[in-house]
């Protein structure tokens, strides 16, 4: 988290200082645009982190750990895809609960399927994406990326 | 805007019904808080998120973004697209919007797709996470059996769904002006 911020801080500052750079006044019309970006998107916001604070308490881990045992093969693939998705939080979250279900004995193709799982189809990206880009938008990146989870716990399976 | 809310906030109180049924009255102070948590930890990273995604719309050109990610840069558009997901750090409160200011300022369809899913698949700052808590093995394997669908899904973007992109930045607009109207 505290490396994500500094890198972050580091690019808004260098795009910032280009801006002031520019003397056209490019770097407060940077700065109002984020400023209404900010205001535009607050309620949604809120609403979106009470939804994913909701997401979290309500769908425990065990639950997705006890359904998914020790699947394999096919089945193990789709059902991994599905768990996946159904991930709550961020890479701290998802990360020891698929390394768990790995070690109590799920495939290859089911553990690459439940992280592709839970970076394509995730649904605690999805209040984000709601808020932010538009409905559109998710409709199109859900369309596209339908097929990958379950593609890449498969080909997981074919070659290793 | 408005239905977007209305939706989001059916779905929480479905959730917190479902909660309230499996586990008793006390989901709703605990959904409350998770998410309150969670919103005061990433506030410095949204307020730095959305400052660089102002710059980018100031900085960059239409030229610019026309020349390397717009639509007469085809597929190298799609490649630095997935890059500049790989790069980026942060959670979707990071890279939506940043993702958002690529369209507005004439990134076509399929590379700001394909940004999306780089930043989700090809995330440098998560690599060390996952090689820690997955393993060397099965983070390489997954990487490999991922690599190719950021430029996959950008590419197939490009090819069908420039209109619709259209009606993607339309939405944003009115997603970001909202304050404006009310």
């Amino acid at each position: 988290m505290i490396t994500a911020f500094i890198i972050l801080v580091i690019f808004a500052v260098l795009a910032s200082a280009y801006a002031y750079g520019k003397g056209d006044g490019s770097l407060a019309r940077g700065f109002a645009i984020a400023r209404k970006t900010f205001i535009g998107i607050a309620p949604l916001l809120l609403v979106a982190f009470i939804m994913a604070g909701f997401i979290q308490v309500v769908i425990p881990p065990e639950l997705i750990r006890s359904w998914l045992g020790q699947e394999s093969g096919l089945k193990g693939i789709l059902i991994g895809s599905i768990g996946g998705a159904l991930l709550p939080g961020g890479p701290y979250v998802a990360f020891p609960i698929i390394a768990s279900i790995f070690q109590a004995g799920a495939g290859m193709g089911t553990a690459v399927a439940f992280v592709a799982g839970w970076a394509m189809w995730g649904i605690a990206n999805i209040p984000f994406e709601l808020a932010m880009i538009g409905h559109r938008f998710m409709f199109l990146r859900l369309a596209l990326v339908l097929i990958i989870p379950p593609a890449a716990g498969f080909m997981a399976n074919l070659f290793f | 805007m408005k239905n977007t809310i209305i939706i989001m906030a059916g779905v929480t109180i479905i959730l917190a019904a479902v909660g309230v049924i499996q586990q008793g009255p006390e989901v709703i102070v605990q959904g409350c808080m998770a998410g309150g948590a969670m919103l005061i930890r990433v506030v410095p990273l949204l307020i730095a998120a959305l400052i660089l995604a102002g710059m980018i719309q100031v900085v960059i050109s239409r030229e610019t973004i026309n020349k390397w990610l717009g639509r007469e840069a085809g597929i190298k558009g799609v490649i630095l697209g997935g890059i500049a997901g790989a790069l980026i750090p942060g959670g979707p409160y990071v890279f939506y919007p940043i993702a958002a200011s690529f369209l507005l300022s004439g990134a076509e369809i399929g590379t700001v797709v394909a940004f999306v899913v780089a930043k989700n698949l090809w995330s440098l700052s998560r690599l060390p996470m996952e090689v820690a808590l997955l393993g060397p093995r099965l983070t390489v394997i997954r990487f490999i059996a991922t690599l190719i669908f950021p430029i996959l899904v950008g590419v197939l973007g490009n090819a069908f769904f420039v209109k619709y992109g259209d009606r993607v930045r339309a939405q944003i607009r009115e997603i970001q002006k909202a304050d404006e109207e009310s």
